[in-house]
């Protein structure tokens, strides 16, 4: 009975109790994703928080102080294997945060407007859907040319047309670390938007920032995992603040168990990354991505049993 | 662990009458009268760290022949839940609020026997006994019609009881004849999910389909320790609560970092 109580810890702003094995057994699972694809999970840590009895707002809040540690875990781990670049993750966090602040006004206005909570479903479905089936497409196509011994021909001519359009644009920027020359306002612009984006859908926004430096900044993919956790630290620092400032919802005691779990499953996620090759690390993100679509997707469609919840958070 | 044993066992220890007072039921007075007394063993609940739930015992003696309704409850509040429903005719998703007006967070009523055998609908919804005269006690508001009502008081319940907000039982009361009448007594697992508030334990001696006495006592449950500070802290100084949390978690990461160095696992 006595050890039974030590498995439980009562969570202060939760106002509810949790077996210790669960929080902790959960942060290594998803510091392992965050170490491996640079995402911060948020989109697989918040549900499954919700469904061990945690209220929703503060599932999400405790989620975005839980990743603070875990990219701080992770950026740490992959800047010691060369794998940061700060100067693009900077201007990406420039986007980042003005995007951020744009966000905030547009899902004021779509309240406003009455209809907000369909408007950021559908828009999270079909990003995360997209998303997932680009770059599953794209990484089983690189796994294939690979392993007939083609090279990646037709990729450079194709970045060539575009290419000239983006060296046109002022303030060219070499990026050392990521080995790639780009105007800065493009990682500007995408950052902002994906942090548009990330706002609206209340999420962090990694499985987003990551095809955007992969596909449109052309990083390598293992600099742009290291380089997303950079920028995630950042803004979930930002949002950490602002939820336990505003709404309160920040639960120390559970973020310091998933903590736990989370900073050593980035570093055991860059270890395992660094045996990995950029496709096979995309196509697994994909993959990942897609089964959350799929999950979302049944949510909509099945009637749920409970037609009734908490209420807070979008 | 031992600190844990010492709370408990000092938790055990404070076993004391809070309150007590009697009501006379006028039809019935007589032999029954003042006979009905209660007591919670455990009306002072504390949450510490290592709170998982609680035990509690509610006792008393009775007039003779007579059954018990045990109703526990929180303080009557407005309660605002969000509402699932089809958008667009097909996705089930949040598509609004309802409002739950006198609504208690809490509510738990055991009973001798079947609630329904033992009491008459009128007296049930007097007390606000049952769900049924909880519904009529509840006011919903956005709803246009009974049967709206109805489907949502449900849904409420049922969201309740999964929480272990919500019970209802009967047949778990044990009762003693004595001399001069009877001893009751329940025991209940307090439920963690129950937040810190002061609840109001009802007991109601019934015969002949009606309430013939009835007696009150209070529990309370209330945060301690590092519990309370951090839940204060939440609440009232969000900015450095949240500039704490922030560092903790830095400070983690480049621990865990920090380890790993050292530990060797480098390439």
């Amino acid at each position: 009975m006595d050890f039974m109580d030590l498995m439980y810890f009562y969570l202060p702003v939760a106002l509810t109790s949790i077996n210790i094995f669960y929080p902790i057994g959960l942060g290594l699972a998803v510091g392992i994703l965050s170490g491996l694809f640079g995402v911060g999970g948020g989109f697989l840590m918040t549900p499954l928080l919700i469904m061990l009895g945690i209220p929703s707002t503060v599932a999400a809040a405790t989620d975005s102080n839980q990743i603070v540690a875990a990219s701080t875990s992770g950026t740490y781990a992959h800047w010691k294997v060369g794998n940061v670049d700060f100067k693009m993750g900077f201007h990406l966090l420039i986007g980042g945060f003005v995007g951020g602040l744009m966000g905030v006004q547009a899902i004021k206005i779509l309240r406003a407007m009455g209809n907000a909570d369909f408007v950021i479903k559908m828009t999270y479905v079909l990003m995360l859907g997209l998303v997932g089936a680009y770059m599953f497409i794209e990484s089983l196509q690189g796994i294939r040319k690979k392993s007939k011994g083609h090279g990646s021909g037709v990729k450079a001519e194709k970045e060539s047309a575009i290419g000239r359009l983006l060296k046109s644009l002022p303030l060219q920027t070499h990026y050392e670390k990521s080995g790639v020359a780009h105007s800065a306002l493009i990682p500007i612009v995408f950052g902002g938007f994906v942090g548009i984006l990330a706002a609206i859908m209340g999420v962090g926004g990694g499985f987003l920032m990551v095809p955007v430096m992969v596909y449109i900044l052309r990083m390598p993919m293992h600099v742009v995992v290291g380089t997303s956790l950079f920028q995630i630290l950042f803004t979930c620092i930002e949002v950490t603040f602002l939820q336990a400032y505003t709404n309160h919802t920040v639960d120390f005691i559970l973020a310091a168990l998933l903590l736990l779990g989370s900073t050593l499953g980035a570093q055991i996620g860059t270890v395992f990354g660094r045996k990995l090759k950029g496709e096979q690390l995309r196509i697994l993100l994909a993959g990942i991505v897609l089964i959350v679509t799929v999950k979302i997707v049944l949510e909509l469609t099945l009637t749920p049993s409970l037609l009734l919840s908490q209420a807070g958070g979008h | 662990m031992q600190k844990i044993k010492n709370q408990r066992s000092k938790i055990k220890i404070v076993v004391f009458l809070i309150f007590k007072f009697l009501i006379l039921n006028s039809a019935l007075a007589g032999e029954l009268s003042a006979q009905l007394t209660t007591k919670v063993n455990h009306d002072h609940i504390k949450i510490d760290f290592f709170y998982h739930g609680s035990e509690v015992n509610v006792s008393g003696a009775s007039a003779p022949g007579t059954d018990i309704v045990i109703k526990i409850t929180s303080p009557e509040a407005q309660q605002i839940l969000r509402r699932k429903g089809k958008a667009a005719g097909l996705l089930w998703m949040n598509v609004g609020e309802l409002e739950f007006d006198r609504a208690s967070n809490l509510y738990f009523l055991h009973s001798t026997q079947k609630i329904n055998d033992i009491l008459s609908q009128d007296e049930m919804d007097r007390y606000v006994i049952g769900y049924p005269a909880l519904k009529k006690h509840i006011e919903v508001a956005q709803v246009n019609d009974e049967d709206e009502k109805n489907r949502w008081f449900n849904e409420f319940v049922k969201f309740k009881e999964l929480s272990r907000l919500y019970a209802i039982s009967f047949g778990q009361i044990i009762l003693n004849q004595t001399e001069s009448g009877q001893n009751y007594s329940i025991k209940l697992n307090w439920p963690y999910q129950a937040t810190p508030d002061e609840y109001l334990v009802t007991v109601y001696a019934v015969k002949d389909k009606k309430v013939v006495e009835k007696a009150e006592a209070r529990m309370v449950v209330e945060q301690v320790g590092i519990v309370k500070t951090l839940a204060n802290m939440a609440k009232n100084n969000g900015a450095i609560y949240g500039i704490i949390s922030i560092v903790a978690a830095l400070a983690a990461g480049f621990g865990v970092g920090m380890i790993f160095r050292k530990g060797g696992g480098g390439h």
